[in-house]
């Protein structure tokens, strides 16, 4: 452990954690994530004011940029909560897109009166980041931008820097996506200043572990609320939860859920203590990997468990099925993450 | 005794040093990165240099003899140890019963056993298990009745880890059959050498016999030979699990045939192989988060805190890994996965030897079936 630090980073975390309380309701409610589903623009710009206002989207610039400073531990406990509460609001990519702007974060950015997202992916399927770039214009082609329906500026990463696109020079082209969503590519042919960048990599490994950490808390209260089913729901007069297949099929959850924690918290603390290039794309992968092997293993065992029940709108668990549907494959495929992983076995 | 110096004080990096030069320095001729266990006599020269040098009992607190090891420190050591792969000695008497004689054992047996098992006079094996009671460990039958002023023994335990090897033996045995069966059970000390104890070995899948069978038939032992009290022996066995419980589901094994299985792959010509590295990457991935949330549990132990019933899913983890891991090897070895020896006879390229030696461990110290319903229970609070 890292002495003093490990100290003020729970500190920090809590008081993360207790805010982001604001838009996330401590009673665990759903209610609001279903009247949002399937209107526009699949988030309420009002909830992103209200991230903006608590400060979120400075978590990660520097303080002497005017940020918070804080660390991927933080970060990983905040998603963990928006995780747990199915958060449809683009407050992650917002935080690292300000990440990547710093000091030319715009004010109202920075209080979430002006939505900002990040465009990074050049192709489905693909962990490239680097398309379009020009002298003076950029122009090309950004998929699987999260939340470009209710944005007004987008952060485009490009192989020669960061570009900040307004809302007017983009085209939008959307799909909607499972859990009432939607996701969006996006064209621009425009004039744009490239903001010299060297830590767009760096910066595209947190949002991954970010990301891991948002599923890791969907697939915790997945969880519980599994959990509690089996303990209350009877048949054949014995709680469901006595059958010793359900236990057996309950603690594979866990161990999953054990392993991801561990594994994006130890991550989280390398990244913020120095891990070199080759640790933080190998700790990224592999959070990622496991984050979603999880959350698509506990959501189906959920509705599998939940009966009948399971697989009707009404009850709360689909909410997670769908929204781990979403999110898994964000940030690379198990399959991408791998191959990844493979082209660097020897180095 | 030996004066050792307060390891604890040293860095770990500092430690660790000096743990791989000690292993490099004094390790006897015998074999290395063994997959079963030596028996006595080919193992004993270095159990003795590990005694010679204070270095046989970790855990145990230096006052007694022991290095005083903090647990962290302790992982460093077995670490570099099996780096070296350097034989697993007998340890039933520094691992489990001298910790366990050190809480629950009177004076005069603190005085009398620990320095034997230090100096390697006594070999201990430990007798838990019946063949009625294996995963139910509570359901023991071997029974002793005091008959003035000694323990009259008639029972069997088998599984007994190179129990053709101890000249001692701790069992559990049934003390009281009126009362609830975990509370009527004793811990008594036991003599392989005493009238009526009598032994066969059973071999195993690798046609070794690293167990036995011991049989029990009017064995006496003084009464003073019990450890922790009459009927009071479960709550004895069982406080021994605490920290080993953890040390049973670190990596260490897995990462020791994930570079067995690396080895296997260059010499199949397949380690470039897309199809093969995206499996190898995933167990690389499992194993690197099982060494995460092994860290939790080592980080726990050095903060003093208890390890609790969730320390066997790091169990069920690391052995199942090691199970998948040396399915792959299996089918990496191709035909020569059904060699009886090694090819080129290197140890490390015979899959088949990892294959059969990873069958246990689902099996020993809780299977993996015990554990997950204790899981449930426990940690899940599913009810019963």
């Amino acid at each position: 452990m890292d002495g003093v630090t490990s100290e003020d980073w729970i500190d920090n975390a809590r008081m993360i954690v207790d805010s982001a309380r604001a838009i996330v309701p401590a009673d665990g409610a759903l209610d609001r994530i279903r009247a949002t589903r399937f209107k526009e623009p699949g988030f309420d710009r009002a909830v992103m004011a209200e991230a903006g206002e608590l400060g979120l989207f400075l978590m990660r610039v520097p303080e002497e940029d005017g940020g918070l400073g804080l660390g991927m531990r933080e970060v990983c406990e905040l998603a963990r909560v928006l995780g747990g509460g199915l958060l449809p609001e683009p407050v992650l990519p917002a935080m690292m897109a300000a990440s990547l702007l710093g000091p030319d974060l715009p004010e109202e950015s920075m209080t979430g009166a002006l939505v900002l997202t990040l465009a990074w992916q050049d192709a489905t399927g693909d962990l490239g980041w680097q398309g379009g770039a020009a002298d003076g214009r950029l122009s090309g082609r950004k998929v699987a931008v999260p939340g470009a329906e209710g944005a007004h500026l987008f952060a485009v990463t490009t192989s020669q820097g960061v570009a900040l696109l307004p809302r007017d020079t983009v085209t939008i082209t959307s799909a909607n996506t499972l859990d009432g969503g939607k996701s969006s590519a996006i064209t621009f042919d425009a004039r744009a200043d490239l903001i010299p960048c060297d830590h767009i990599q760096a910066v595209l490994q947190d949002a991954s572990l970010a990301q891991s950490a948002y599923l890791l808390g969907l697939s915790e209260r997945a969880l519980d609320i599994t959990l509690d089913y089996l303990r209350i729901r009877t048949q054949f007069d014995r709680p469901i939860g006595s059958f010793q297949a359900l236990q057996h099929r309950a603690t594979g959850m866990k161990i999953s859920l054990e392993l991801s924690r561990a594994a994006i918290f130890a991550t989280a603390r390398r990244f913020d203590t120095g891990a070199d290039a080759m640790a933080r794309a190998r700790g990224a992968a592999r959070c990622k990997l496991r984050a979603a092997e999880l959350a698509m293993l506990v959501s189906r065992e959920a509705v599998q468990m939940h009966g009948a029940m399971g697989i009707t709108d009404e009850a709360d668990i689909g909410l997670f099925i769908r929204k781990a549907m979403t999110e898994a494959n964000v940030f690379g495929t198990p399959r991408a993450l791998r191959a990844q992983l493979a082209q660097i076995l020897d180095q | 005794m030996k004066d050792l110096p307060d390891f604890n004080t040293m860095s770990d990096a500092d430690f660790r040093a000096l743990a791989r030069e000690f292993v490099e320095t004094n390790y006897p001729d015998i074999p290395r990165y063994s997959l079963s266990r030596l028996h006595w006599d080919v193992v004993k020269p270095w159990y003795l240099i590990l005694s010679d040098h204070g270095w046989i009992c970790p855990t145990w607190p230096r006052e007694y003899g022991g290095m005083g090891l903090a647990a962290g420190k302790h992982l460093i050591l077995i670490e570099e140890f099996e780096r070296f792969g350097a034989a697993r000695v007998n340890d039933i008497g520094p691992v489990m019963l001298g910790p366990l004689l050190l809480k629950y054992g009177t004076d005069e047996q603190k005085a009398h056993y620990l320095p034997r098992i230090l100096s390697g006079q006594d070999v201990w094996a430990q007798g838990y298990s019946e063949p009625g009671a294996g995963s139910d460990l509570a359901a023991v039958r071997c029974e002793a009745v005091l008959d003035g002023e000694e323990w009259v023994i008639n029972g069997q335990k088998t599984w007994c880890t190179l129990g053709m090897d101890a000249n001692w033996i701790f069992i559990l045995a049934r003390t009281d059959k009126s009362v609830k069966k975990q509370a009527g059970i004793s811990f008594l000390l036991v003599p392989m050498d005493a009238p009526g104890v009598s032994i066969r070995n059973i071999e195993n899948l690798e046609l070794e016999a690293e167990f036995c069978e011991v049989f029990f038939d009017n064995v006496r032992v003084p009464a003073g030979n019990i450890v922790g009290g009459v009927n009071n022996g479960w709550t004895a066995a069982k406080a021994l699990l605490g920290h080993e419980r953890v040390f049973i589901g670190a990596p260490r094994l897995s990462a020791a045939a994930m570079a067995r299985l690396e080895k296997i792959a260059r010499r199949a010509g397949i380690w470039q192989d897309p199809v093969f590295r995206d499996r190898f990457v995933a167990l690389q991935c499992d194993l690197a988060d099982l060494g995460d949330l092994f860290e939790t549990y080592v980080d726990k132990l050095r903060g003093g805190q208890a390890i609790g019933a969730d320390v066997s899913m790091l169990k069920i983890f690391q052995s199942e890994l090691y199970q998948r891991i040396s399915e792959l090897m299996m089918e990496v070895a191709a035909e020569g996965s059904g060699l009886t020896n090694p090819p080129e006879g290197d140890r490390q390229l015979h899959a088949a030897a990892t294959y059969l030696s990873a069958r246990p461990t689902t099996i020993f110290g809780g299977s993996t079936e015990i554990m997950r319903n204790m899981l449930a229970k426990a940690v899940l609070e599913l009810p019963s």
